[in-house]
């Protein structure tokens, strides 16, 4: 049995999506019987299957507030919000409408402004909106489309009729939550999907593909059209990983692509391979550096040219900012009717432009009515609804108001209509909750198609106005009944093709593989580093103060070798130890511990769409972890405690990521950091070893290259110079070894030779050459020159090593600079 | 007719080499109906680049470079002849409506030139004329019934008399707010802040871009790079059959005639920067400006003792970020 939703006071008259005179309307109630039906139990099963759907596909949302900017998982209800074809049908042709009517006016307002001629709408709503780019100005994208993906915010009033209350032209964000709401809500409910027969949202996303394809411009090769994404910090940054992953479009950052000879180019492993097609997630203003805005080095310098030369689409189109304004709402019906020869077919929400001169009476005398919104972008402030304020606040904002009219719009405050939604804790009693609709559109070359559901949103408890998944809201699965066959084109099945797994490879992008190589060598430095630290500090805490080991001075030497800055030179000097501790705490010491994880941590982070989130988060805890020891002024036995798990814990995560990742181009760079990292740090430390070590203490260097252990299996004597060599040089078998770098780094570097252009594949064979004419016999020794020389010769050629696969592979990836010039 | 020779030549050097550079050049004169463009070149080094023109939003004209290969400088000399007719006397006499009569003209936009200056009304980037600081200092000059030109030029007379010349108190960052209070900057400073002040009383305003002649102190001769650019504003003035904008410059409390060329004009400075660009690589960056105002025929003269002094010894670089007129 089930109840009626409640948790919504009954004083305002409001549309139920559900219910009508006590029982669920005919499109619910398969859906209610369903629910009827189940058990408790049953259904909290599905809840919690829903849940960890959400987790394991990583589904989140970024809140602006969030420091950290890791993501909240996504709300999402199990319930879906449940539309009859009728209903359907008319909202449909009211978007193909209206998305028709705002890429014909985006089209006037930047080419020949005939209705503001036509005294259809001011001249301010477009030359006062910060959004209208003139650069932009007289350009006509390809097919004259300007919006090609279009949505807009529904309502439905109490009477049942729905209305916009938002236009989204910029770069419309929810299709791809909608898609993944989709994904989940249909398996939770498998049979009642299929009896009430709904319709699928893959056509939609299969036409967006094929139209950018057919809108970009022609070239020789097949057209590629990439997603452009701000990058991580955006708060929808998951959805950009998710269409880009579906739709099959390489996810790229401002600094992955390029201009030459006005076309766009994608900086990829193998070179530069031409972009013909731009989705953008990316703000107009932060497209072009260039032309669009002068304070930020964000975008890619040259964009707007390349589409004012027609060598590039970009969607939406750039300057497509403009129609988000409310302001244009209540000018649209006399502009439908002027443009398209017919009337608006779905209406936006009653709304008064205050700049437009005589309506501020009416405004004032509906206040209780009313909701205010900016009029434009550079004027942000919250919604404020007039029924909440006092008579001292009303009289304020009205003075306000009339000071500058034009930059508000009033909305007429509409009681939302409710939908149900399942609590965890008590699935059987459902909620009430206010909602609204985003519904897409996307163009074709047939004119608008209208993605057959939508983002549903719940609010949160307890709020009956604003409907926000920052402020405790759901999402919810918008589910369309079709009236005949349901089409089941999928999308899902074509990414299983041959040809798409070879060239997602090819597209790998120059900046993730670059990140990949830098996360493979401070993943080692962080290790080498805190290994060494924890040398130190133990030769601090174990002895008498007052006396230095005799392996003191090398290790000594290695830590400046390695770049850590200690002043003093005895283990007893003040100086020193507060520079050890630092070394190991403070993220301003170069070189130091601290410092290389905090390099660690932001370069998984821009990699958090190729890496699981525990990776970053085991970085972070630890990060976190120093901060506060430091906080305590740590003793030393303290501070060695950090650095055993600072040593776990980067042990832990080279151990997932190497084995965890696929081996692809990606994986040969982390893993070719890592040990270029590794070579240059040994080759360092046996140069300061054989230089200042003692052979009666070298315990310190085989515990330093993590071979400490295999030499005891080995040998029962204590350490000597020439089994130390051969185990930490010439022992190929041992992953510390000299020879196992250099001779993996040599393989690595023929594979890529094979694959990459330009990549020389001997660049390596000095080095080999040099470790292959070593004779333990006659070399192994610390004095040796024909040692000395191997080990400089490998420093030097980790480090040409790094610089050429820098100019070859990632050299683009510079910050530019802007210039302002008198 | 005056007819002067303009040299803008803008030097950056890079501590080590810049991989791409896109320029925006601003910097080729516009033509008028009291200023002829003679002649005009943009010369660019290296000489390897990429060049394209075209005209922006505001019909002004556009060089658009791009340079692909390494270098460590990037010179851009634009040199211009031009020819400039008197317009100050037709201007003295002109009557001008009250400038509650233009604002209201402009809110009605009936007229197509109405309509156009639309384009100089609003807020822009350096323009933020939505400040309530504004329309209070240029309330004192909009008296009730004012002819418009009268009210502009009183206002153009106060900023003269109040704001301090300091080339040192600004940058192109320093917030408008912040000019209002310390009553100092350049002549972009002032431009701006003429321009906001008239837009907030709902008075269609341009920045203009452009230079100034110069003379030298008595006794002194005139010198290479020793001036540079120039901004003001100019103010729509609708008339019996269309409009006319009537320039005013606040720096140095005068109405533009002979001794004022015009390079461009927008919102602000935004709109016209006369170089603007993006590197890549680059390091360090110094930036060297000279420009050169001269009377045509003192420039023969003048350039060729350069050339005769360059070959005697290396000149000393004067490093200009900005507009200090």
């Amino acid at each position: 049995m089930l109840n009626p939703p409640e948790g919504l006071p009954k004083d305002t008259p409001r549309y139920d999506e559900m219910m009508s005179d006590g029982a669920p309307r005919p499109h619910w109630a398969p859906l209610w019987d369903e629910i009827s039906g189940l058990g408790a139990d049953t259904l909290a099963d599905k809840l919690r299957y829903i849940e960890r759907q959400i987790r394991e596909d990583g589904v989140t949302f970024n809140m602006y507030a969030d420091p950290q900017g890791t993501g909240h998982p996504w709300e999402l209800d199990a319930l879906p919000l449940i539309l009859p074809p009728e209903e359907w049908e008319t909202i449909e042709s009211g978007i193909i409408q209206r998305a028709d009517l705002l890429n014909r006016i985006l089209a006037d307002a930047y080419g020949e402004q005939w209705i503001t001629r036509e005294r259809l709408v001011p001249p301010s709503l477009i030359h006062g909106h910060a959004g209208y780019l003139r650069p932009a100005h007289g350009m006509r994208p390809p097919g004259g489309v300007f919006l090609h993906m279009y949505s807009a915010d529904l309502v439905r009033a109490p009477d049942g009729r729905w209305c916009v209350v938002a236009d989204r032209t910029q770069s419309p964000s929810g299709a791809g939550y909608a898609l993944e709401n989709r994904v989940i809500v249909s398996r939770a409910f498998p049979e009642l999907f299929k009896e009430l027969q709904i319709e699928h949202l893959a056509m939609f996303f299969g036409a967006l593909r094929d139209s950018l394809a057919h809108f970009a411009p022609k070239s020789d090769e097949q057209p590629l059209t990439v997603l452009l994404t701000p990058g991580p910090y955006n708060e929808t940054y998951f959805e950009h990983t998710y269409l880009a992953r579906y739709l099959g479009f390489p996810l790229v950052e401002g600094h992955d692509l390029t201009v030459r000879d006005g076309c766009v180019w994608l900086k990829t492993l193998s070179g530069l391979q031409r972009v013909h097609a731009i989705m953008r997630r990316q703000d107009d203003e932060f497209c072009d550096p260039l032309e669009l805005r002068s304070d930020s080095a964000l975008g890619v310098a040259g964009l707007t040219d390349c589409a004012r030369r027609g060598n590039v689409l970009i969607a939406n189109a750039l300057g497509s900012n403009i129609m988000e304004s409310g302001a244009w709402f209540s000018f649209l019906p006399k502009i439908c009717q002027q443009l398209l020869g017919e009337s608006l077919k779905l209406p936006s929400v009653r709304s008064w432009w205050c700049g437009d001169p005589g309506v501020l009476d009416e405004v004032e005398a509906n206040i209780d009515n009313v909701v205010f919104k900016p009029a434009f972008p550079q004027r942000r402030f919250d919604p404020i609804f007039g029924r909440q304020l006092d008579a001292e606040a009303r009289a304020k904002l009205v003075a306000r108001i009339r000071e500058r009219p034009a930059d508000y719009v009033a909305q007429e405050a509409i009681a939302l209509s409710h939908a149900p939604v399942l609590s965890r804790h008590h699935p059987k009693r459902m909620q009430s909750r206010v909602i609204g609709l985003r519904v897409f559109a996307c163009a074709t070359p047939n004119g608008y198609l209208v993605m057959p559901g939508g983002l549903t949103r719940a609010a949160g408890q307890g709020n009956e106005r604003i409907i926000s998944m920052q402020r405790g809201g759901q999402a919810k699965d918008t589910w369309v009944v079709t009236r005949g066959q349901v089409n089941t084109f999928s999308m899902l099945r074509r990414r299983v093709q041959v040809q798409d797994l070879v060239r997602s490879g090819a597209n790998l992008s120059s900046r993730v593989v670059e990140n990949l190589f830098w996360f493979g060598r401070y993943m080692e430095r962080s290790e080498n580093c805190a290994r060494l630290l924890r040398l130190a500090l133990a030769r601090l805490v174990d002895d008498d103060p007052s006396a230095s080991p005799v392996e003191w001075p090398a290790i000594l030497a290695v830590c400046r070798a390695a770049g850590i800055k200690l002043d003093g030179a005895h283990p007893s000097d003040p100086k020193l130890q507060a520079a050890l501790m630092r070394a190991i705490y403070d993220d301003h010491a170069e070189s130091g511990l601290a410092s290389s994880l905090q390099s660690l941590f932001n370069v998984a982070f821009s990699l958090r769409e190729r890496l699981s989130v525990d990776n970053w988060r085991t970085i972070n805890r630890l990060l976190q972890e120093l901060a506060h020891v430091r906080k305590q002024n740590p003793p030393f036995a303290r501070a060695i405690a950090s650095l055993d798990a600072a040593v776990v814990a980067v042990m832990t995560l080279s151990g997932f990521t190497l084995d965890g990742m696929t081996r692809d181009q990606g994986w040969r760079f982390l893993s070719l950091g890592r040990r270029i990292e590794r070579l240059q740090f040994l080759c360092i430390a046996l140069d300061e070893a054989t230089e200042h070590g003692h052979e009666d203490g070298l315990e310190w260097l085989l515990e330093l290259a993590d071979s400490i252990v295999t030499y005891r299996s080995r040998y029962v004597s204590r350490p000597e110079w020439l089994p130390v060599l051969d185990l930490l040089v010439m022992d190929e078998s041992n992953p510390r070894s000299l020879a196992f770098q250099i001779y993996g780094v040599s393989d690595y570097i023929q594979r890529l030779a094979r694959y990459l252009p330009g990549a020389d594949s001997d660049m390596l064979r000095p080095l080999v050459d040099r470790l292959d004419a070593l004779d333990p016999a006659q070399n192994l020794a610390p004095e040796d020159t024909q040692l000395q020389m191997l080990l400089t010769e490998g420093r030097r050629t980790a480090l040409e090593l790094s610089d050429f696969l820098g100019l070859r592979y990632f050299s683009h990836v510079d910050t530019p600079t802007l210039q302002l010039g008198t | 007719m005056p007819t002067y020779v303009i040299e803008h030549d803008t030097l950056y050097s890079y501590s080590s080499p810049v991989a791409v550079s896109r320029q925006l050049l601003h910097m080729s004169p516009r033509a008028t109906p009291w200023q002829n463009v003679r002649d005009h070149r943009i010369s660019i080094e290296p000489r390897n680049h990429e060049r394209h023109e075209r005209d922006d939003f505001y019909g002004n004209r556009i060089v658009d470079v791009a340079i692909a290969s390494p270098h460590r400088h990037l010179r851009v000399c634009a040199r211009s002849v031009l020819e400039v007719l008197p317009r100050c006397d037709s201007l003295a006499n002109l009557a001008s409506p009250a400038w509650e009569e233009v604002r209201a003209g402009v809110a009605a936009y009936r007229s197509q030139a109405a309509l156009d200056a639309w384009a100089f009304a609003c807020e822009s980037p350096y323009v933020p004329c939505h400040l309530p600081a504004l329309a209070e200092f240029a309330d004192a000059s909009f008296t009730p019934g004012r002819p418009l030109l009268e009210a502009v030029g009183h206002l153009n007379t106060r900023i003269y008399d109040e704001f301090t010349f300091d080339a040192q108190a600004t940058s192109i960052a320093t917030p408008m707010e912040e000019v209002l209070r310390e009553r100092r900057g350049v002549c972009q400073d002032f431009a701006h802040l003429m321009a906001g002040c008239l837009r907030a009383k709902g008075l269609p305003a341009r920045y203009v871009s452009g230079y100034l002649l110069t003379t030298p102190p008595p006794g002194r001769p005139r010198l290479i790079g020793a001036d540079a650019s120039h901004a003001w504003v100019s103010v729509y003035c609708p008339q019996e059959n269309g409009a006319v904008w009537v320039d005013f410059d606040p720096t140095n409390n005068c109405i533009p005639d002979t001794e004022h060329m015009v390079l461009g004009w927008g919102r602000d400075f935004y709109d016209v920067t006369p170089m603007r660009g993006v590197i890549l690589g680059g390091g360090e960056q110094t930036l060297t400006v000279h420009v050169t105002v001269v009377p045509e025929h003192e420039a023969e003269t003048l350039f060729r003792q350069r050339s005769e002094k360059k070959a005697a010894s290396a000149e000393t670089p004067d490093t200009v970020a900005r507009p200090r007129q």
